[in-house]
């Protein structure tokens, strides 16, 4: 039977490699994953992911449980994150909390069946319309959505006010609207 | 026909493909490759108060507090005495060996700088 996170956790603090392992087998892949979003470069995500774990393990006592613990790894990949780009805390900073308060989020559009194959040319698109933008949106969004953490956790993680997190969001956001209508633009031209 | 999408399908749009930006799966699996790293890291030990933390926080507090306790004891005339001996040991100071200071400070600042060399050329091999 599967051990419970905790306990891991707990006989990983002892020194237990093997209950380690297990941690590093089930997150390895949420770390490569941001670390990528944020580098945009599979060699140093990789690299940069086992710098993490091995960070963690040495790290591991202290530890307490008040955040999750995968919310304690994101915080060591951003740390490392922020060694290797410099700019990255910078331009986090000097994004401001003033745009917006609240960021609505709306149903999915694709639930809609009129939307057909187009929806799938639309969502590709916008796939590489996130990879295009700044590094700091990426890991906001890398966060957000794949990592599924709440604006809260994004603050503490980032170490942010929540104003902050919410303004890049929305900013990122701002940002792929200008690539859907542009994309739509070009398309509606050519038709 | 302008079969654009209204602002509000837009958004729904743009949330959909956030929520769907697929998770990069992983070249290789890094376990084995941790493991191997964190060998050569010695096991993590939690912080623990031990006996020799106790006894040298027990020896530094009963020498502080013997130190000031005998101060306050001193007779007032030796108490006079020490204070015109140190009076007389700065203006000697800054009379004869002027240099010292600078030279004890700049020595520290030296050793301190010479201390980090050792971390820079581990980080630099890195």
């Amino acid at each position: 039977m599967a051990e419970t996170e905790p306990f891991l956790i707990q006989r990983a603090q002892k020194g237990d490699h093997e209950a380690f392992a297990a941690l590093v087998t089930e997150h390895q892949r949420y770390v490569y994953n941001l670390a990528l979003r944020v580098l945009n470069n599979e060699e140093e995500a990789l690299d940069l992911t086992q710098e993490t774990f091995v960070r963690a393990w040495t790290a591991l006592p202290n530890f307490r449980g008040q955040s999750q613990f995968r919310t304690w790894l994101y915080r060591i990949v951003t740390n490392l994150c922020y060694n290797r780009l410099p700019n990255l805390r910078r331009s986090l900073n000097d994004l401001g909390d003033d745009v917006i308060s609240e960021i609505p989020e709306t149903d999915n559009a694709f639930g809609n069946p009129a939307y057909g194959l187009e929806s799938r040319e639309l969502r590709s698109h916008l796939h590489e319309a996130i990879n295009k933008l700044d590094e700091n949106h990426r890991l906001l969004i890398s966060l957000r959505y794949q990592n599924e953490l709440s604006y809260a956790e994004i603050a503490t993680t980032l170490n942010l006010p929540l104003g902050t997190v919410k303004t890049g969001l929305f900013r990122a956001k701002a940002q792929l609207r200008l690539a859907l209508e542009t994309y739509q633009e070009s398309s509606w031209t050519i038709a | 026909m302008d079969n654009r999408l209204t602002p509000e399908q837009q958004n729904a749009v743009i949330e959909d493909a956030l929520h769907t930006y697929p998770l990069a799966s992983m070249p290789r699996d890094i376990t084995a490759t941790v493991m191997a790293r964190i060998q050569a890291v010695p096991a993590p030990r939690p912080f623990r108060f031990t006996r020799n933390d106790f006894v040298i926080a027990l020896v530094l507090s009963l020498s502080t507090a013997a130190i000031w306790f005998s101060i306050q004891n001193f007779p007032p005339l030796l108490l006079a005495q020490l204070r015109v001996q140190g009076i007389l040991f700065y203006q000697d100071l800054i009379v004869n060996a002027r240099w010292l200071v600078p030279a004890i400070a700049f020595g520290l600042s030296a050793l301190l700088a010479a201390m980090t060399i050792p971390y820079l050329k581990q980080q630099l091999m890195k």
